[in-house]
């Protein structure tokens, strides 16, 4: 429960999710722009979003609300 | 422009995802405090954040992006003459008495400072402002969606509305700025991949020099006069109108923006908020101006990026960033667009909701109906004042399908009571004789000229309702010259009217005036925790952008 009220795991979560469906999209769609366009944001994003969880994970104690 | 299912699925997961942070919220609210102040427990890079997001509106997503299109770079001035040297301004010298003097609104502040009428000036004022941006942003949406989605406009209204009512009732302040930060990293996100697709379709930057006029493309050329550049603006009007009036105006004092560094957990990180924000924000131009350069670039290659006319003809650049969307989004990223631009009105909207239920409950409220009640029961009036605050913002929004005039109208009496607030806190932090009465009819005085001004001068067809005594070459010129002219009247006043009107005892000015301060001593050393040189910093980036762009 803790770890949900993280922001950075909430927004990372978020563009986890996005980016999923961005890829499996890209795999669906006939037009090669489209195709092109969807997966690499939608690698960009899982990058993005993999990096907020994993910083929510690195514990400090500081940086969170819930943890006070 | 016709969304598919993996579009809609997206905007699902963003509607689920800022709801889902309100109920997650909900448990920690339990105060009045906890509700409108956040309990002062935020950590510095979520205030940060938040503190630019809640600018982050359709006014700054589209607007400036339409500016882009309509001024070219000089739209930049916003950020890297406005934003930048204020947010630092307000870090170093400001913040400092917003925060030590342990006020909870801005209002508040000028109660402590001056008293009860001027804050009670300031709060109604401020109050009705919210609403009614509140409702235009509200309004601003569902046409959009109208016009580029073909969505009902009323469906539009309740949903936005339904959602902003949701998470802002159940988790309080906290739950806007969680929702402003998760905002904000989308509408970069969001808008970065068009701002690429864009460049790259327009030839690189070599492609914009080559096909976009050159007037568009400096930031300080031609400023020798109004003529001399598309904006229409002279240099002292850019700089004392905009740079110092207006943006110092709106960034130091208008509490939508000072209360994210308010809730901040020390006072170091309060003033180190609008300063780190400062970095984002000189920035941000790529993401909200940009998109307007590349479309006149665009519009050289193909007919298909012109732009809509308006009902009386006239170029329609809000849809600078819906056309680009359009032609270079396919379905996946398109959801992905639309969401950032959905969720910019619904980060104005909540920002403009917490602001206004704050001040109502504190300054308003608390300190002229219901003195000495229960947290419990301001936490109660907080959250009916939300409920309250959502309904009027629908209903302006309905107003404003009706009157689109009136709206018109009512940020333009805004403009008039924001460009002299700036004269007030000045004097009220920097010079100690400054007194209660002083400062209120100053504020008035400001204010009346900052009217009078816009009745004597016309541009665009607009202002001169009493006599036309000089035509501004643009409505953007026109607004700087009220602003100085204002700020100037309001100092006047006030500095006048305080050598007549009896001051304060200074032992009751200590925290709230700059000599009367103790200075802040950080024991911490280290360079990134201190405001001074991060500010530095910041001011050097900013200026350095000012002459590669010159």
């Amino acid at each position: 429960m803790n770890k949900i009220l993280d922001l950075r795991f909430v927004i990372g979560l978020f563009f986890s999710v996005v980016a999923l469906l961005l890829i499996g999209y890209s795999f669906t769609t006939d037009s090669v722009a489209a195709k092109n366009i969807n997966r690499w944001c939608g690698i960009t994003f899982i990058i993005f979003g993999v990096s907020m969880i994993i910083l929510s994970f690195v514990k400090d104690a500081d940086d969170e609300l819930l943890e006070e | 422009m016709k969304l598919e299912i993996v579009d809609y699925l997206i905007i699902a997961i963003y509607f689920f995802f800022v709801i889902g942070i309100g109920f997650l919220l909900k448990r920690r609210v339990k105060t009045g405090n906890d509700f409108l102040m956040s309990n002062r427990s935020i950590p510095l890079w979520i205030t940060s954040l938040a503190f630019i997001s809640a600018n982050l509106g359709a006014q700054e997503v589209l607007g400036m992006a339409a500016s882009g299109a309509k001024y070219g770079l000089y739209t930049a001035h916003f950020y890297w003459l406005g934003a930048a040297f204020a947010m630092v301004f307000l870090g170093i010298y400001m913040m400092p008495f917003y925060y030590g003097s342990k006020a909870r609104s801005v209002p508040e502040y000028l109660k402590l400072r001056f008293d009860e009428k001027t804050r009670t000036f300031n709060a109604i004022t401020f109050a009705a402002m919210t609403v009614f941006s509140s409702g235009i942003s509200l309004y601003a949406l569902a046409m959009l969606m109208q016009v580029i989605l073909g969505w009902d406009f009323h469906l539009s209204v309740w949903i936005a509305a339904g959602i902003v009512l949701i998470y802002t009732y159940l988790g309080g302040l906290t739950s806007a700025v969680y929702n402003e930060v998760l905002q904000f990293f989308l509408i970069v996100l969001g808008i970065a991949p068009l701002v690429y697709l864009g460049l790259q379709k327009a030839g690189g930057w070599e492609g914009i020099v080559a096909n976009v006029d050159n007037a568009k493309l400096h930031l300080w050329k031609g400023m020798d006069s109004p003529a001399g550049n598309p904006m229409g603006v002279d240099a002292f009007a850019m700089v004392f109108g905009l740079g110092f009036v207006l943006a110092f105006g709106y960034w130091c004092t208008d509490f939508l923006v000072v209360q994210r560094a308010m809730i901040s957990r020390n006072l170091n990180e309060a003033r180190r908020t609008p300063i780190i924000a400062a970095v984002p924000k000189i920035l941000m131009p790529l993401i909200v101006i940009l998109p307007g350069i590349i479309i006149l670039a665009l519009q050289t290659q193909s007919a298909a990026f012109d732009l809509p006319l308006t009902e009386s003809g006239q170029t329609n650049y809000n849809m600078v960033l819906p056309k680009l969307l359009e032609q270079l989004y396919p379905s996946g990223i398109l959801g992905v667009g639309i969401t950032a631009l959905i969720a910019s009105f619904m980060s104005g909207m909540a920002g403009n909701v917490t602001a206004f239920n704050t001040v109502w409950t504190f300054d308003i409220y608390q300190s002229h109906i219901k003195k000495n009640a229960s947290e419990k029961h301001y936490l109660n009036v907080g959250k009916a004042t939300t409920v309250v605050g959502i309904l009027a913002s629908i209903a302006t929004a309905y107003v404003a399908q009706g009157f689109n005039s009136i709206m018109d109208l009512l940020q333009l009496v805004f403009g008039f009571v924001n460009a002299p607030l700036f004269a007030t806190f000045f004097l009220g932090m920097f010079w100690r004789r400054t007194t209660g009465h002083a400062a209120f009819w100053g504020l008035i005085a400001g204010t009346a000229s900052a009217a009078l001004t816009h009745g004597l001068t016309v541009a665009e067809g607009k202002g001169g309702w009493i006599d036309n005594l000089h035509t501004f070459q643009s409505g953007t010129g026109q607004a700087f010259n009220i602003a100085w002219i204002a700020f100037v009247v309001c100092f006047v006043v006030t500095m006048v009217l305080s050598f007549v009107t009896k001051p304060k005892a200074k032992d009751e000015l200590v925290g709230l005036v700059y000599s009367l301060t103790p200075r802040q001593t950080d024991p911490d050393k280290r360079w990134y925790k201190n405001p001074l040189w991060l500010g530095i910093i910041v001011l050097i980036a900013t200026i350095v952008l000012n002459i590669i762009f010159y």
